[in-house]
């Protein structure tokens, strides 16, 4: 439990450093703040006026410190492209990625552990060459190229999705199905090759010994123990869910956190930009420190 | 066996290795053949694959696919290789360093690793994009950064377990310099590691690459990345849907290429490294 412990008050230093670090990346770009808000003929005067009134002409500490404050008293601050508040934004941002995250990584370990777990038991069958194949294939499809042909076959073609937008389940299917591909492949992989590491020691051929049907020691012992390394993954996994997200979100014209993020960037709209990174260094940084937890827990060795 | 009998035989590496080579040569020689990539015609926009004079047909502009996507491939494999070559000299050393010396240095060393590992590597480009402004230099640094410390991280858990055995402790009351140990001991245990992760690392860099270059984020245009020609074809997928599937088919199999490599060398260096590595990546 200490190091759990330890490891929660270190996470919480990170992410404060991690804060710093958007912020300075951000506040030192070369960039004009006031090009995305002032018309093209405002004055000198006028660009002073409204930095000034961001309080972008203090030293970056000192504004260091009133953001944190303010994050702390719930104030985010406003879109300089159209003055949304971020607070606002934040709340409908966060559903809408949440959704499709989450329903990503349900596709993720739903598929990918149930089809690595077949390979592993038909081992060098053609089930198993065509599994190991597909993953193989998976992992190097690149996202934004399988959303247009998805795209193209699903929504241009067949006309059975909608190509891009929100609304009902319909919205989510194509979104959902890009941003998990590559980790569904990757899951398998790792599920079928922990399974054959487990099949091959020492416990099963007791267990076989002792008389227990191949289902109950395949399904009780065997993937007990593959699903550690898993269970690790999932956490890291959020990580490379929320990145990708950012691209298929754009694609797909997802109203999420990546959406606005990527946009935010495009347009040079900075307090977005600054709110949704540490938003998402948030997530994958508690991702991370979830995906140890979770992995000291579930393995009695690694208790102390 | 062998090692070049043990190399025929390994399905991936040779299949990975016939690919790659011919993705590589398409990058050396395809752009003298092909012609300028920027040279623009807007009276021959949009000519299908196999018309004469343009190998791989035109784009909206009337720009010669083929010169286009061989370009591109030279761009992704610059930035993938020379980011790669760099993230695994630095993470190795590091890697090593931190999980041999261990004590403070370790701690700060770990320190630095679990606060960049927060960062997703997409993440990392687009707030490098925004503080330096788009083109290929922040994906170049940022695919560079998030490389290293995952490889400085697989490595220095190697070579935690490696510093308690038997043999080191034999080098040690040896009397042989850390230096020594490090480098004749401890290094050549990790090395194959680091090569095997290595070519997945190349997958990630071209993927990134694409990506960031499909979300106009990477490299600015005349210049053709991959990522950046599938892009600019989404919107004329109905009328000529080439000027994307060219593109994305190259990326696959680069990617593809690369990650059967990976495979086969992992296979032919060391089989035991297979669960090990598949864990990390």
């Amino acid at each position: 439990m200490k190091a759990v412990l330890k490891t929660t008050v270190l996470t919480l230093l990170l992410l404060l450093a991690s804060s710093f670090a958007v912020f300075a990346a951000i506040r030192l770009s070369g960039g004009d703040v006031t090009a995305a808000r002032l018309p093209a003929s405002a004055t000198t005067e006028d660009r002073d006026l409204f930095r000034h009134q961001l309080g972008l002409d203090r030293p970056i500490i000192e504004q260091y410190f009133t953001y944190l404050g303010n994050l702390f008293t719930g104030d985010l601050g406003n879109s300089l492209t159209n003055n949304a508040s971020i607070g606002d934004l934040a709340v409908e941002k966060i559903r809408n990625s949440a959704i499709l995250g989450g329903v990503s990584l349900l596709l993720v370990f739903g598929i990918g552990i149930p089809l690595g777990m077949v390979a592993s038991l038909r081992r060098n069958s053609w089930l198993d060459t065509g599994i190991t194949s597909f993953s193989v294939g998976g992992m190097a499809v690149p996202n934004f190229w399988l959303a247009l042909i998805l795209i193209h076959i699903f929504a241009t073609s067949l006309g059975w999705l909608p190509s891009a937008g929100q609304g009902g389940f319909k919205y989510l299917i194509l979104p959902a199905v890009v941003l998990a591909a590559e980790g569904i492949a990757l899951t398998v992989r790792m599920t079928r090759s922990s399974m054959i590491e487990n099949l091959n020691q020492d416990f099963v051929r007791t267990l076989r010994a002792a008389g227990l049907s191949e289902r109950r020691i395949y399904f009780k012992h065997v993937l007990r123990n593959s699903l550690l390394p898993i269970i690790s993954l999932a956490g890291l996994r959020i990580g490379q869910i929320v990145g990708y997200a950012l691209v298929v979100e754009t694609i797909f014209g997802w109203p999420g956190v990546g959406q606005v993020l990527v946009n935010g960037v495009l347009r040079r709209d900075y307090p977005v930009v600054q709110f949704f990174s540490l938003l998402l260094v948030f997530v994958v940084t508690m991702g991370n420190l979830a995906a140890s937890v979770g992995y000291t827990l579930a393995n009695p060795r690694l208790r102390k | 066996m062998s090692r070049f009998r043990r190399f025929r035989k390994n399905r991936q590496l040779v299949a990975g290795s016939i690919i790659g080579l011919v993705i590589v040569l398409l990058g050396v020689f395809g752009p003298m053949l092909f012609g300028d990539y920027a040279d623009q015609d807007l009276l021959l926009g949009h000519k299908p694959i196999g018309t004469e004079g343009a190998f791989f047909g035109t784009d909206a502009l009337g720009r010669d696919l083929a010169a286009r996507a061989t370009f591109g491939i030279r761009i992704s494999l610059m930035v993938a290789i020379s980011v790669t070559a760099m993230a695994v000299v630095l993470g190795t050393l590091i890697g090593l360093i931190a999980g041999y010396v261990k004590g403070p240095v370790d701690s700060v060393i770990s320190l630095i690793v679990d606060f960049v590992w927060g960062f997703p590597l997409i993440l990392v480009a687009v707030l490098m994009a925004a503080s330096i402004g788009s083109g290929l230099v922040p994906v170049i640094l940022a695919v560079a950064l998030v490389n290293t410390v995952a490889i400085a991280r697989v490595v220095r858990g190697e070579v935690l377990g490696i510093s308690e055995r038997e043999f080191v402790a034999a080098s040690k009351a040896g009397g042989y310099s850390t230096f020594r140990i490090l480098t004749r001991h401890i290094a050549p245990n990790v090395i194959p590691i680091a090569l095997v992760l290595s070519s997945y690392y190349i997958a990630v860099a071209i993927i990134a690459e694409a990506a960031l270059s499909f979300v106009g984020m990477g490299a600015q245009p005349p210049l053709p990345s991959l990522g950046q020609m599938v892009s600019e074809g989404r919107n004329y997928m109905r009328l000529n849907h080439w000027e994307s599937t060219i593109p994305g088919v190259i990326i696959f199999f680069m990617v593809l290429s690369v990650s059967l490599v990976g495979d086969g060398l992992r296979d032919l260096l060391d089989p035991r490294l297979r669960t090990a590595l598949d864990r990390t990546s």
